[in-house]
Parts: structure tokens; C-alpha cells; sequence
């Protein structure tokens, strides 16, 4: 008992000098027309779409996460800029005047921010083009960099339009099996991904809505062309990779092996679509 | 209550038999069976051929073996210990075994060799049974040797937690749920053959320990002063346990309440009498969680529910009602 009542008048104090020292801080209200100078990420995706748009002064920190190259598509420019675990304090000691989170970021952390004065700007799950030329288009202007958001647009509207152009009428049938067996129906990057190089779906097909286990069985009477799939550390052992190496998908495929698209495509929807669209057309073509 | 050792096998035989069938007709999928057996006695790559061998019969086959050695091993305790609330787990055999079968699986033994798997988890199996044999002590009561069991039962479980938690593979938590229940899905031939050495072996060493076994049922001075070598027994069927267990618990995952089920059903039309209790209670097993994988099949959830969570479903209440029927017979 003694040890854990002083614990907690260890942490008290600190935490309310934490507090103080914030509510100190001057400029926290910062008016929204003028740019925001130290922009603090705590997702992935906005670490993203924050490194391709912002000035990189405008940038405070990042998320850890933007340093992992199994998940992030900028691991190797993320590491200029100092690492954030979205912790309270620590984000509290980088003094943001902006916070971007994801659609899933801890919202008893966002509320205590809002709470202490800090403008948090959340970004929804998005899974199609036009969400993403809306991110983009939000994120510049929340940064103040519309020119360099109108130019990513167009970059990314230029190759896209060049990869489509090739579609041809006949189409193969693909689908994503990931480990532990989900695949990515309706509504699904990978779905807008596979139509936009040319492929049909099984999954939209077979009536799947978002991402959802697909079972062995009902694959195998499906019959694609072409199983992709997309594991996260695919050294790494676990039962969920071991399904993608089961006996009956190597008979049903033979000279046809499950092509991976590296993980970091697809865990934020961003320009980097187009990268993927052009390695499942390059299988397409093949 | 007691009928005919060979017509209560018999009977018991042929509805696994009659389950096995019905195991080939079920799937997600209908299929059409003789269609897809003549083509994969062709050895055609078909579809149908495919999804009949590698997919429902290397299903079937698991659950025949895991589930017969749940029923046996659990009959097997039951008798040692001769306590009825003893299951295959109960010295830490499964949880040692899943202990193990983590280890090599996810930090990166397993890809190597595909002995791996099931050594590892025979090991960690035989390690935590001894582990509780020790800390019983050499002539330990039974009641120690349980106390035991369930503080290295803890302790294991824990181990496999923060395994899971610290390791490299990001779908390695999530799996958590798969070890401590048990499931069947999507296994595959090589895991038949993963599954099958150990557990045969230790089906052998639990032969012919029948006669010992109802000695046993007399009393532990009983037996001894009637030629049985307790420690000796002990020890072999720990062996034997951890080596059957093991090499199922690799696969499946612990899969709960069969060994501790199955043996109270059997018991009284066995006439209470372990050596016949053994073989029933193997069949039992393996009708049991046949039947429970079959059911898990047809059910029409988007996710699969883990056979473990149907057997567990089941077999709690169960137990209940053995518990308020004993209460009542001792009134």
C-alpha cells in the first residue's frame, strides 16, 4: 500500500506542473488563416500526405511509425524529423499549434488536447480516389500550401490517366488474400486499386463489403487468375502467414505464386496508389 | 448403466465413422462428392478434388486425432489422479505444449525444419509436467501434484501472452485468442503429419495401462501393496501425455473441455472401470470434437467461431449439470 500512495504523489505534482507550463505557453490560439508553424503528426497517414505538402520548417514531429519502412512510403525522410509516440506529455513538450490524427487515434488523447487548447485536425478512413485528391486538397489547405496540393493532384491524375488508358475488355479475375485469410471486398483500396489496373474483383464479386475473412473453400471454387496479397513483416513467422502457403492454393495456382504488393500501399490511401496500381497492371500485362 | 465393452465401442466406432462422412459432405461449399473423389483418385488438379484432400480431409483427420487424444489423455488423468476433475491440461501439458509451439512458431524456429513445431511443443510440454512432477514432489499427494499444475497452468499461459506481445509479427496478438481456444480451420496435410508421430507414440505407451489403472481405482496403498509401481506409472503417463498433447496442441491450439467431458459421459457405461474407460473415451473425443468442428462449419457467422469457443460453450454447462446431479446423488 505505501508503495503505491507514493506513486501517486509522485505523479500528481508532475502532471499538474505538465499542465501549468502549457496553459503558459503563449500563441497557443493561433488565428486559422495564418500558416501553422510546428505541425505535430501522430498517424501515419497525415505523416504522409504532411511530408509531401508541407515546408519542412511548418513540420514539429512525426509519428514513430513514419520511420518503419515495412508500413511508411517516406521512412527514409522521416527520420529528419524528431519521432512522436502520441503520448500526452510528449506532445505537450513540442508545443503544436496543429495536431493531425487519423480516424483512429486515442480520443480521450484528442479531447485532453482540445481541452488544453491545441487545434486537432482528425482525417476520416477514405478508400477511393476522389477521397484521397480530398485529403490532399484538406491537408494543403490546412498548412497553407495550396499550390504545392493542386500540383500533387495533378501528378497523380497525369498517371493515373496514362495507366488507364491501357485497359483492355477482357478481364482476369484477381483477388487479395492477406494472412489469416481476409480479403478486401466493396469499398476497399485494393478493390479501387484491381479495377483501376484492369482487373475484376472476386471479392466485390462474391458480394464481400470492406475487408472480411474469405474462406478456403469458397476461394477455391472462385477460381482467380491471380491471388496479391500485401503481409506486413513477411519474414516474421505467425499461423496467419503460414495460411497464404497452404497446400491447396499452391495446386490451384501452380506457375501463378501470390504476388505481394508491399504493405506500405495500402496502409494509408495516398498518391502512392498509383505505384500500386502500376505493379498490378505490370502482373496484368504479364 | 453398464453395457457390452465391445458393442459400446462398436457403437461409438461406427458413429464416428458415420461423422467422418458427414465431415467430407460439409463445407461452405457444396460439392459434388463423388465427382471430386473420382478425380482426386485420378489425381486431377480439379477444384473439387482440391477442396475434398487438402482442404476437408486433412480437416477431418485433425480433429479425429486431437479430439481422440483430448478424450484419452483426459481419461487417462482422471484415472492417475483420481480426481474427476482432472482434464489432459491439468499438469500443464497443454499449456507447456502451446508455450512451445509459440516459441518456435513465432520467433522464427519453426520455418526451418517442419519438426519444429511439434518437438517444440512436445518439449514445452514435457517440461511444465515436469516441472509439476518436481514441485509435488517424488511421492507428492494428489492434491499437491494439482496445486502445482495450476500455478505452472498460470505461469505458462502468461509466458505465451508476452510472447505473443514481444513478437516480430504484428498478427502474433491476435492469434492469442486462436492458442487459447483452439481451431481447426484451414489445416492442412503437413499439419496431419506434423500432429501425428507424437501422438501415435504416445497412444502406444498408454497401451496397456489398463489393469494398473484399475488397480489404481482401489486406492493408492491398495495398489501398491498389489505389485503397481506408482511413481513408475506416473511417469510414463506424463510421457505419454506430453507426447500425445503435445503434438496435438501444436496444431489446435488447447482446445478446452473434451478431456475433461468426454470420460464423465463414458464413465458409467463403462462400469466405471478405467481399462475400459480408455478406448471409449478416445472415440468419445474424437466424435466430440468432430461434431463440434462440423457444427462450427454450418454456422453462419462472417468469422469463423473457434472450435474451442463451441467445445468450451458446450462443455461448461455441462459440467455444471455433472456437478448438480453429483450433489445430488450425495445428498
Amino acid at each position: 500500500m505505501m508503495i503505491h500512495a507514493h506513486s501517486y504523489t509522485m505523479t500528481t505534482p508532475s502532471t499538474l506542473l505538465c499542465l501549468l507550463l502549457v496553459l503558459a505557453l503563449p500563441g497557443q490560439a493561433v488565428a486559422e488563416t495564418t500558416s501553422p508553424s510546428r505541425v505535430v503528426s501522430i498517424n501515419l497517414c497525415t505523416d504522409q500526405l504532411l511530408l509531401m505538402l508541407a515546408n519542412p520548417e511548418q513540420i514539429a514531429s512525426l509519428s514513430h511509425l513514419a520511420r518503419d519502412p515495412q508500413s511508411s512510403f517516406i521512412a527514409e525522410q522521416a527520420t529528419a524529423y524528431p519521432a512522436n509516440h502520441a503520448r500526452l506529455e510528449e506532445l505537450l513538450h513540442l508545443q503544436p499549434d496543429l495536431v493531425l490524427a487519423g480516424a483512429f487515434s486515442d480520443p480521450r488523447l484528442l479531447r485532453q488536447l482540445k481541452r488544453l487548447g491545441i487545434r486537432v485536425e482528425a482525417f476520416p478512413l477514405t478508400h477511393s480516389i476522389a477521397g484521397i485528391k480530398r485529403d490532399i486538397r484538406r491537408m494543403a489547405e490546412l498548412l497553407n500550401r495550396t499550390e504545392s496540393g493542386a500540383r500533387l493532384i495533378d501528378e497523380l491524375e497525369t498517371r493515373l490517366a496514362r495507366l488507364q488508358s491501357k485497359t483492355t475488355t477482357s478481364r482476369l479475375k484477381a483477388l487479395f488474400y492477406q494472412p489469416r485469410g481476409y480479403t478486401s471486398g466493396v469499398h476497399t483500396l485494393q478493390d479501387t486499386a484491381l479495377q483501376a489496373a484492369g482487373w475484376r474483383n472476386l471479392a466485390t464479386e462474391l458480394g464481400i463489403q470492406g475487408y472480411a475473412p474469405l474462406d478456403l473453400e469458397t476461394l477455391l471454387q472462385a477460381e482467380p487468375d491471380r491471388l496479391f496479397t500485401s503481409s506486413h513483416t513477411p519474414q516474421a513467422g505467425s499461423r496467419a502467414q503460414q495460411q497464404l502457403q497452404h497446400p491447396a492454393l499452391q495446386r490451384l495456382l501452380r506457375d501463378r505464386p501470390i504476388q505481394e504488393i508491399p504493405f506500405k500501399y495500402w496502409i494509408c490511401a495516398g498518391p502512392m496508389i498509383t505505384d500500386a496500381i502500376q505493379m498490378l497492371r505490370a502482373v496484368y500485362d504479364h | 448403466m453398464t453395457i457390452n465393452q465391445h458393442r459400446l465401442l462398436g457403437l461409438l466406432a461406427t458413429g464416428l465413422f458415420l461423422l467422418l462422412l458427414l465431415s467430407m459432405f460439409t463445407g461452405s461449399q457444396t460439392l459434388p462428392l463423388y465427382q471430386a473423389l473420382s478425380e482426386s483418385l485420378a489425381g486431377s488438379d480439379s477444384i473439387p478434388a482440391i477442396i475434398l484432400t487438402e482442404v476437408r480431409l486433412p480437416r477431418s483427420l485433425i480433429a479425429l486425432f486431437a479430439g481422440a487424444t483430448l478424450g484419452l489423455c483426459g481419461a487417462v488423468m482422471q484415472s492417475l489422479l483420481r480426481n474427476p476433475l482432472a482434464s489432459p491440461g491439468l499438469v500443464g501439458s497443454a499449456s507447456g505444449a502451446v508455450l512451445g509451439a509459440v516459441v518456435a512458431l513465432y520467433f522464427g524456429l519453426a520455418g526451418h525444419w517442419p519438426g519444429t513445431l511439434p518437438l517444440s511443443g512436445i518439449l514445452g510440454s514435457l517440461g511444465a509436467t515436469l516441472l509439476a512432477y518436481l514441485l509435488a514432489g517424488r511421492n507428492g499427494g494428489t492434491l499437491s501434484l494439482i496445486l502445482a499444475g495450476v500455478a505452472i497452468n498460470a505461469f505458462a499461459l502468461a509466458l505465451v501472452s508476452l510472447l505473443l506481445n514481444l513478437a516480430p509479427s504484428p498478427y502474433a496478438v491476435q492469434e492469442i485468442a486462436l492458442w487459447m481456444l483452439g481451431s481447426l480451420a484451414n489445416s492442412s496435410l503437413q499439419d496431419l503429419w506434423i500432429l501425428l508421430p507424437g501422438t501415435l507414440l504416445g497412444w502406444l505407451l498408454l497401451m496397456r495401462l489398463g489393469q494398473a489403472l484399475d488397480l489404481l481405482s482401489l486406492g493408492e496403498e491398495t495398489s501398491q501393496s498389489m505389485g503397481v509401481d506408482l511413481p513408475r506409472l506416473r511417469r510414463r503417463v506424463f510421457l505419454a501425455v506430453a507426447l500425445a498433447v503435445g503434438s496435438a496442441v501444436s496444431v489446435t491450439g488447447a482446445i478446452g473441455f473434451i478431456g475433461l467431458v468426454v470420460p464423465h459421459l463414458l464413465r458409467p457405461l463403462t462400469g466405471h472401470r478405467p481399462s475400459r474407460l480408455l478406448a471409449a473415451s478416445a472415440l468419445g473425443g474424437a466424435i466430440l470434437l468432430l461434431a463440434a468442428d462440423i457444427v462450427v462449419r454450418l454456422l453462419p457467422a462472417q468469422t469463423e467461431i473457434k472450435v474451442g469457443v463451441l467445445t468450451s460453450l458446450i462443455g461448461a454447462p455441462f459440467f455444471l449439470y455433472l456437478i448438480i446431479q453429483h450433489r445430488r446423488s450425495h445428498a
